[in-house]
């Protein structure tokens, strides 16, 4: 055999190898797994105890919203939208319980999260550790808007994530819809995203990221006395 | 398909791993088996760019995943390493390493961090992106493989392959191994 044949046998070889672990894969794989990703949830029946029907949840819904968007934010030192008429966004919770921000009802700090982000995640604790500690304006309301809902990203569904982070039922839930209306309405640019509105309806502050509650704090406070 | 692709990573790792291992051994078998690959390592090095790319593209056209920054940078240099390395096998052309290598080397790097900061997302800052943020990967078949994963298997798989040694310490037979061209 001369030295081109084995070249060739030996190349024959090895790619006949890489194809049978190939098809292997493909067997073993198709053999074990089950739905890769859950579809969008939307209308699920969820029932009590006695089995009976209570609850119509849908991850996404529908919102509308009245006034002007604001533009994205980019840099919140210099945020052209401060100053600006906050929109009334006007949805529903998961299950469909009417939900409404609207800045004539006070002065509300609306947070924007994303059931898959890690920096949401890590921030939930840190709002539930500055409401405990009892420094939250007690004139504040405090609102978690909860949109980029993905069937196929970690902790999917949020209805159930909000539930397991354990975000009080004193502060208010909107599901943005699966366009992101109210996201898109308030020009939020990352995860999580915060929104301080006045009771003069106009924005006060926006900021993105992960923050500490002193962060909080000084923003709440500096976006209130403003 | 997640854990279909995720088993062909295995087998790229594994064999990445495999070369490195027998690159090691002193034994004439190892010897042997190295030469075997390397007769066959461009082809080789093709089939797992080109198995990467189409696995890259099923996700991004069919399941609809969004590549973030790092995928497209690792995107860049496995899509090109599926050309380069094409005309190279074709042409039977070693001295494709010299631009294989440094193109695969730069998609590694990229898919070793884009790894580390999905276990670490606060390495990318404090925040997600809205649309497609890196920090934050589709899925995690068996509870570790990502695409990030794959990718960084897919690339140690051609980059054991095209840094095999061209002169092997001695014949695993008679045969003659230079025709190193």
């Amino acid at each position: 055999m001369n030295v081109t044949n084995r070249k060739t046998n030996t190349t024959l070889i090895w790619v006949s190898a890489v194809v049978a672990a190939v098809v292997i894969a493909a067997v073993v794989a198709f053999a074990t797994s089950g739905d890769d990703a859950p579809a969008l949830s939307d209308g699920t029946v969820v029932t009590d105890a006695s089995g009976i029907a209570s609850a119509s949840i849908s991850e996404t819904q529908p919102v509308t919203v009245v006034g002007t968007a604001l533009p994205p934010l980019d840099d919140p030192a210099n945020d052209p939208a401060v100053g600006m008429q906050a929109p009334v966004l006007d949805g529903f919770h998961f299950d469909g319980t009417p939900s409404v921000i609207d800045p004539a009802d006070g002065p509300v700090m609306l947070v924007f999260l994303a059931h898959w982000c890690p920096h949401c995640n890590r921030e939930v604790p840190r709002l539930l550790q500055w409401k405990a500690t009892g420094a939250v304006p007690p004139e504040l309301r405090v609102m978690a808007v909860t949109t980029a809902a993905a069937p196929d990203r970690d902790n999917y569904p949020p209805s159930e994530w909000m539930r397991n982070i354990q975000w009080p039922a004193d502060w208010g839930v909107l599901a943005d819809s699966a366009q992101r209306d109210a996201a898109v309405a308030y020009g939020v640019s990352g995860f999580p995203f915060f929104v301080i509105v006045g009771s003069d309806g106009l924005v006060k502050a926006r900021d993105s990221g992960e923050k500490e509650i002193t962060e909080i704090q000084s923003i709440v406070a500096a976006a209130l006395a403003g | 398909m997640m854990r279909f692709t995720s088993l062909l990573a295995f087998v790229a790792g594994a064999g990445a791993i495999a070369i490195v291992v027998l690159r090691v051994m002193p034994t004439r078998g190892a010897r042997a088996v190295l030469a075997g690959i390397y007769d066959g390592a461009l082809w080789l090095a093709w089939l797992v760019a080109a198995v990467a790319m189409a696995g890259s593209l099923y996700f991004s056209e069919s399941a609809g995943f969004i590549p973030c920054r790092y995928c497209w940078f690792q995107r860049i240099a496995m899509f090109s390493l599926v050309v380069v390395l094409f005309v190279g096998a074709l042409r039977r052309d070693r001295d494709v390493r010299w631009y294989a290598v440094p193109l695969a080397g730069f998609g590694m790097v990229i898919s070793i961090y884009h790894y580390i900061i999905e276990w670490h997302p606060q390495l990318e800052g404090g925040s997600c992106e809205v649309f497609a943020p890196c920090t934050t990967p589709y899925f995690r078949e068996f509870g570790f493989v990502t695409l990030a994963l794959m990718a960084m298997c897919g690339f140690a798989a051609i980059l054991a392959l095209l840094l095999l040694p061209r002169a092997l310490p001695f014949e695993p037979d008679s045969a003659p191994l230079e025709d190193q061209s």
